[in-house]
């Protein structure tokens, strides 16, 4: 605890100051928390640096007006060339172009669309669910919310070839017994084709966070709401989910987020990658792969446009997607 | 358990009628368990229809050769060919399912050639390696998250971030960090020979370096949030005992921070694993499926063109989840779930 004179410290004259600051380190409390300090700031900003930096990868890309001949390379006094890149130019209407060249706008407003709507949705299922397994007590409880978190975590290309085929267009057949139960309208490249996918599977997680939610409520406030004539639905939305507006909003930003950076059936239900099929993001961003295949920096400047929404989630609602997380994960 | 004193006090007996009015008398007079059955009704069938039909639809198709022309009933057969290499479980770029079986028979089982050729091994592959990373990495920005300092906001915001953004722009960065004419990190690391000097992202090493590092970059914080939340329920006074017993900061991590981190940290790295498994988005933007080769690439890959045995490749892969997804649940279980 205390830092009384080491006994050691009078011998350390004749040892070297490598020695000397090792043998500190080890024997003087006071020393060694000043290297836990320096490690920790090391590790940092280690962190900080390795995260950050593709991001200004991109800006500098986006910036570089020719990319093909830019010379990434610094020149730094002792070290002589080492690759770090900087920008060439300050070519600011690469930003303006990134919506000329593709109708860009159209991509992202299709997925502010596709991922409001199933927030929407996924919010009033799982408020349903919520609510029954948050404060109802009926058989089958525990196994239904197993089944539901298991099929939450199947890969999406389990169920890919009968979605697929079914918003094409074609019968819907139980499966073995080969009977036709109806055909469904054509779905691909509309929006229904993706937010149905999407919703069943971002549902499961939104449903554990609102149960966990829900059951906090003191049953005394809901049956006052009953007494006052409401409906038990209408105690749902009047009263527990107000008063849950922390989990609704954790709930729903999470549900945007991964609806906006969904990448399986948003790349695969618009058949063309075209924003009149109501294709999002994904197409917008890969169109300038497989079209632009040489404007990288209109390539770096439209995911910095498409990255922008999710930065300012992220600083605004950083509380919420911190708990919803761990939450939805460790709790359920 | 039907009908409880809920149904008499609070349900006016209205004077107004319609539909409305009767469904609402009827929902308020049902039981707490028919109530609970109706609430669900809507998730149920939505969960139904988007994932228990087409699994069992998936399996059913898997059992079948030709599925698009002339559905013809061949048992296991798809499978067989899976696991045999045979001649219709080829697909673009010569990729097979298993490595060893490769296309002309003449790879050894375990030559670095093969194995990338091969769906299942490059999958498990990606799962050990981006897990094994993220979480060594994740706990360190776990500890860093857990002391207290200024502007610790901003560092786990700026950690967050790469979680948060879109797979195809996670994708996009990294290949044009190492596309051969855009990219500054191919010459340095080609002339270490890490990577590929020319077609690096058309290399199959090269590229499967590249997707797992971006992987790494982008969800090990979502590994430091699950740890992180693990090492702040960790009672702080038992530090304090540590420290009056004169432990060092190593001893107190080896014998108390790890031991009771371990559950939050073993949770962690099986949704990892689940979702590592399921990789797709990340290698079709950067280098596309005929060069790094998963098993949901596979998929998408031939199921156009072989439906039964994408379906067969298919249903493998969520067996091979449901796997994981067993140990999530015993895990639960223990904890009294």
């Amino acid at each position: 605890m205390g830092t009384e004179p080491d006994p050691a410290q009078t011998a350390d004259d004749e040892m070297g100051p490598l020695e000397r600051w090792t043998h500190g380190v080890v024997n003087d409390q006071e020393k060694r928390n000043r290297l836990y300090k320096a490690l920790f700031y090391v590790a940092a900003a280690f962190f900080l640096v390795t995260t950050l930096f593709p991001f200004y990868w991109l800006l500098v890309l986006a910036l570089t007006p020719s990319v093909r001949q830019a010379d990434w390379n610094v020149s730094i006094p002792l070290l002589g060339e080492v690759p770090f890149p900087t920008p060439q130019g300050f070519n600011v209407h690469a930003f303006v172009e990134v919506f000329q060249q593709v109708p860009f706008h159209l991509y992202v407003f299709n997925s502010f669309v596709l991922a409001t709507t199933t927030t929407i949705i996924v919010l009033l299922l799982a408020s349903l669910a919520g609510y029954v397994f948050g404060r109802l007590e009926f058989p089958g409880r525990g196994l239904m919310m197993l089944a539901i978190l298991a099929v939450s975590y199947f890969p999406p290309a389990a169920f890919l070839i009968p979605l697929f085929d079914a918003f094409l267009g074609n019968a819907v057949v139980v499966p073995f017994l080969g009977i036709e139960l109806f055909e469904p309208p054509r779905l691909v490249n509309t929006p229904g084709s993706m937010i149905m996918p999407f919703s069943a599977l971002f549902l499961p997680l939104s449903i554990f966070i609102l149960t966990t939610f829900y059951a906090q409520i003191p049953d005394g406030l809901e049956d006052a709401a009953r007494v006052e004539g409401t409906t038990r639905l209408g105690a749902l939305f009047r009263v527990i989910m107000p008063l849950s507006a922390p989990g609704v909003a954790t709930a729903a930003v999470l549900t945007f987020i991964a609806v906006y950076n969904e990448y399986f059936f948003s790349s695969i239900m618009a058949l063309n990658n075209q924003p009149e099929q109501w294709s999002p993001l994904v197409g917008g961003i890969l169109s300038y792969q497989t079209q632009y295949t040489t404007d990288f920096n209109l390539m770096a400047a439209a995911s910095i446009v498409g990255v922008l929404p999710m930065l300012i989630i992220v600083v605004v609602a950083q509380e919420k997607i911190v708990s919803g997380l761990t939450e939805g994960a460790l709790k359920e | 358990m039907s009908t409880e004193d809920r149904t008499t006090g609070p349900t006016r007996q209205s004077n107004r009628s319609g539909p409305v009015v009767a469904i609402t008398r009827w929902m308020e007079n049902l039981g707490e368990t028919g109530f609970a059955y109706l609430l669900l009704t809507p998730v149920m069938l939505l969960l139904s229809a988007i994932a228990l039909y087409p699994l069992l639809r998936t399996f059913e198709l898997s059992l079948y050769q030709n599925v698009l022309s002339d559905p013809e009933f061949v048992g296991l057969e798809n499978y067989v060919q899976l696991f045999t290499g045979g001649a219709s479980a080829r697909l673009p770029g010569s990729t097979t399912f298993l490595p060893g079986v490769s296309t002309s028979g003449s790879f050894p089982f375990v030559h670095v050639e093969g194995l990338l050729r091969s769906a299942l091994a490059v999958t498990l592959i990606f799962t050990v390696v981006s897990v094994f990373f993220e979480t060594i990495i994740g706990f360190g920005q776990a500890l860093v998250l857990d002391q207290d300092f200024r502007g610790r906001r901003w560092v786990r915001a700026a950690i967050i971030i790469p979680w948060a953004i879109p797979i195809v722009i996670q994708g996009m960065i990294f290949y044009l960090m190492f596309h051969p004419s855009a990219g500054f990190l191919t010459g340095p690391l080609s002339n270490l020979g890490i990577i590929a000097s020319t077609n690096t992202l058309n290399d199959p090493f090269s590229s499967l370096l590249i997707i797992t590092v971006a992987d790494i970059w982008k969800t090990t914080a979502f590994m430091a949030l699950l740890i992180l939340a693990g090492l702040q329920s960790i009672d702080r006074s038992l530090y304090d005992v540590a420290k009056v017993a004169g432990a060092t900061k190593w001893q107190q991590f080896k014998l108390i921070t790890f031991p009771l981190v371990l559950p939050a940290l073993g949770i962690a790295v099986l949704f990892r694993t689940i979702d590592a498994m399921r990789i797709y988005g990340l290698i079709d933007s950067v280098s596309g499926c005929t060069t790094v080769p998963s098993l949901s690439c596979m998929v998408v890959e031939t199921f156009n063109t072989n439906r039964g045995l994408a379906a067969a490749v298919a249903f493998v892969t969520a067996g091979l989840i449901a796997i994981a997804v067993m140990g999530v649940i015993y895990q639960q279980y223990k904890e009294g779930f």
